[in-house]
C-alpha cells in the first residue's frame, strides 16, 4: 500500500508533465507545417515601371522564386473589350508584375520591412503582401503555441514541486534506515535504492502509458480533428526526436530532483 | 588500532565535550570507556565511526586519520567497524536475516557465502529459529543479539558498543557480554564498550578508561 501511494505520487504528475510536453511538441510541429504550407503557397506582388533587378534576400528572408507575370497572360481576360490599337498601347504602357517567393513565412514586422524594402527600390510602383488571410490563422497558432509553452513550464515546475515533496517525504520517513545504513558504511545512494526503484518504475510507465496514448490518439487523429487540420498534423515517423525528447525529460525530471535533494540531504 | 591525540570533541563548537584527549587502544584489546552521565562516554565512541568530527588534534583509526577523513573514506572505515547500541537500531522492515546480511551486502560478500555466515551467526546468537522474523516481533534481549549478529558477520577488526546492556535484563545482558568477550577471545577483535557498569567478575583482560569533566584517562 506505501509502495502504491508512493508510485502514485510519482506517476501522475510525471504523467501530467510528459502530456503537456507531447501536446506542446505536437502544436509547435503543427505551426511548422502550416508554416511550410503557407510560405509555399504565399507570394508577394510587386508592380514595377522597369525590369526588375535579380535579388537574393530581402529583410534578410531569402528569396526562393521570382516569377514573371507574363503581360499577355494579365491582358487575356479583357483582350475582347478592348479594339486592337488599345490593346498595343496597352502592351507598351503596362509594367511589370513580378511574383516573389520566399524560403519562409514572414511575420508582421518582416512584412512590413519587405513592403518598406520593396517601396525603396526605384520604379516600383506598387508592392502587395496579401498578409492578412495568413497572419490571422498565423497568429493564432503562435498565440496558442505559447500558451502551451507557459503551461508545460507550469506543469514542468510543478511536477518538479511534487517529485521533489514526495522524496522530501521518503527520507524524512527513511530517516532511521538510511542512518543505520550509514552506521554500516553504506552511501546515501545504496539506502536510497527503494525511493530509486519506485522513480525507475514510475518513469518507465509514464512513458509507456504517454507512448501508448499518444499512439491511439495518432491512429485515430481523423476521428479527433478537423479534416483540414489533419494534413497539418505531423506522422508519427516525423515524431522520432521528439519521441527522444520526451523520453529524456522523464528521466531528466526524476533524475535531477532526486541529486539535488541527496546533495541537500548530506549536506544537512 | 585506536590513537588519539590531544583531541577535542565538541557539538556546537563552543562546549567541549572532550578535551585534550590522548589515549592508545592496541589491536586485540578489550576496553571499556565509562564515566557518569553526561559525561562524554557516548560522544567519544562516536568520534570513532565519525560520526562526530574531531574539533582539534589527531585521531587515527586503523591508521586512518578521522579528523581529515572525507564522507568517502569513513564509509570504507565504517565498513570494516562492527557498531552495538543501545536501541539495536535494526532496520524494521528487513528480517533478522536481511539485518545481518547488511554488512556482508556493503563489503559485496557473493550472496551464497553471505547467507551461509548469516546461517552459521544465527546458530551462534542462537536465533537459528527467528531468521525470517522482523525486529518487531523479537524480544529486546533477541534484537541486541542479532544486532550483535550484524555487528560480527563482516570480520570487522574493531567492535564499538555504546551501552549495549543498558535495555536488557539480567539474563540478556550476561549472553551480550559473553558474545562480546567470545569476539575479542576467540577472533581476535579489538572491543570498545561504553557502559556504566563493568560486570563483577569479567573473566577476560580488559583496560578501562574514565572520562571526568571531559578528561580521559586509564584508570586502575
Amino acid at each position: 500500500m506505501k509502495h502504491l501511494k508512493s508510485f502514485v505520487s510519482f506517476t501522475a504528475p510525471m504523467v501530467i508533465m510528459l502530456i503537456t510536453f507531447c501536446i506542446y511538441l505536437l502544436i509547435n510541429k503543427v505551426v511548422v507545417n502550416y508554416k511550410q504550407n503557407i510560405t509555399n503557397d504565399y507570394s508577394i506582388i510587386v508592380v514595377s515601371n522597369t525590369p526588375f533587378s535579380k535579388i537574393n534576400n530581402i529583410a534578410d528572408i531569402k528569396i526562393k522564386n521570382i516569377k514573371i507575370l507574363e503581360r499577355k497572360d494579365i491582358i487575356k481576360d479583357i483582350k475582347g473589350k478592348l479594339s486592337e490599337s488599345s490593346l498595343k498601347l496597352l502592351n507598351e504602357k503596362l509594367p511589370y508584375f513580378y511574383q516573389i517567393y520566399l524560403e519562409e513565412f514572414p511575420t508582421t514586422y518582416k512584412l512590413d520591412q519587405i513592403k518598406e524594402e520593396l517601396s525603396n527600390i526605384s520604379n516600383v510602383k506598387r508592392v502587395e503582401t496579401f498578409s492578412n488571410n495568413h497572419n490571422k490563422i498565423y497568429s493564432l497558432l503562435l498565440l496558442i503555441q505559447n500558451i502551451i509553452m507557459v503551461l508545460f513550464i507550469l506543469m514542468l515546475m510543478l511536477s518538479f514541486l511534487l517529485i521533489s515533496k514526495q522524496i522530501k517525504i521518503w527520507f524524512f520517513e527513511q530517516s532511521e534506515r538510511i542512518s543505520i545504513i550509514q552506521f554500516h558504511g553504506g552511501s546515501l545512494l545504496y539506502s536510497s535504492k527503494p525511493i530509486i526503484k519506485v522513480m525507475a518504475f514510475s518513469t518507465l510507465f509514464s512513458i509507456v502509458f504517454i507512448g501508448l496514448i499518444s499512439y491511439i490518439t495518432f491512429i485515430n487523429i481523423n476521428l479527433l480533428v478537423k479534416p483540414e487540420i489533419v494534413t497539418l498534423i505531423p506522422k508519427l515517423n516525423d515524431m522520432q526526436f521528439d519521441i527522444l525528447k520526451v523520453i529524456l525529460l522523464a528521466f531528466i525530471i526524476p533524475l535531477i530532483t532526486f541529486f539535488g535533494l541527496s546533495v541537500q540531504h548530506k549536506i544537512k | 588500532m585506536i590513537l588519539a591525540t590531544n583531541i577535542t570533541l565538541s557539538y556546537d563548537g563552543k562546549k567541549n565535550i572532550i578535551e585534550n584527549g590522548s589515549f592508545h587502544i592496541k589491536e586485540k584489546e578489550f576496553i571499556f570507556i565509562s564515566g557518569s552521565s553526561g559525561s562524554g562516554k557516548s560522544t567519544l565512541l562516536k568520534s570513532f565511526y565519525g560520526e562526530l568530527g574531531v574539533k582539534k588534534g589527531h585521531l587515527l583509526i586503523n591508521k586512518m586519520d578521522i579528523s581529515k577523513a572525507n564522507s568517502t573514506k569513513l564509509l570504507t572505515l565504517r565498513k570494516n567497524i562492527g557498531i552495538v547500541f543501545q536501541d539495536y537500531k535494526l532496520i524494521k522492515e528487513y528480517t533478522v536475516e536481511e539485518n545481518i546480511m547488511l554488512p556482508l551486502e556493503l563489503k559485496g560478500y557473493d550472496e551464497r557465502i553471505s547467507k551461509k555466515q548469516v546461517k552459521n551467526l544465527l546458530n551462534h546468537v542462537q536465533l537459528a529459529h527467528k531468521a525470517n522474523a522482523y525486529p518487531a516481533e523479537l524480544s529486546g534481549g533477541e534484537q541486541q543479539r542479532v544486532a550483535m549478529a550484524r555487528a560480527l558477520a563482516h570480520n570487522p577488526s574493531l567492535i564499538l558498543a555504546d551501552e549495549p546492556t543498558g535495555n536488557l535484563d539480567e539474563y540478556s545482558a550476561n549472553v551480550i557480554w559473553k558474545l562480546l568477550r567470545d569476539a575479542n577471545e576467540y577472533l581476535g577483535i579489538t572491543v570498545v564498550v561504553v557502559t556504566h557498569t563493568i560486570p563483577k567478575g569479567f573473566p577476560i583482560k580488559y583496560r578501562r578508561f574514565n572520562i571526568d569533566d571531559g578528561v580521559v584517562y586509564e584508570a586502575s
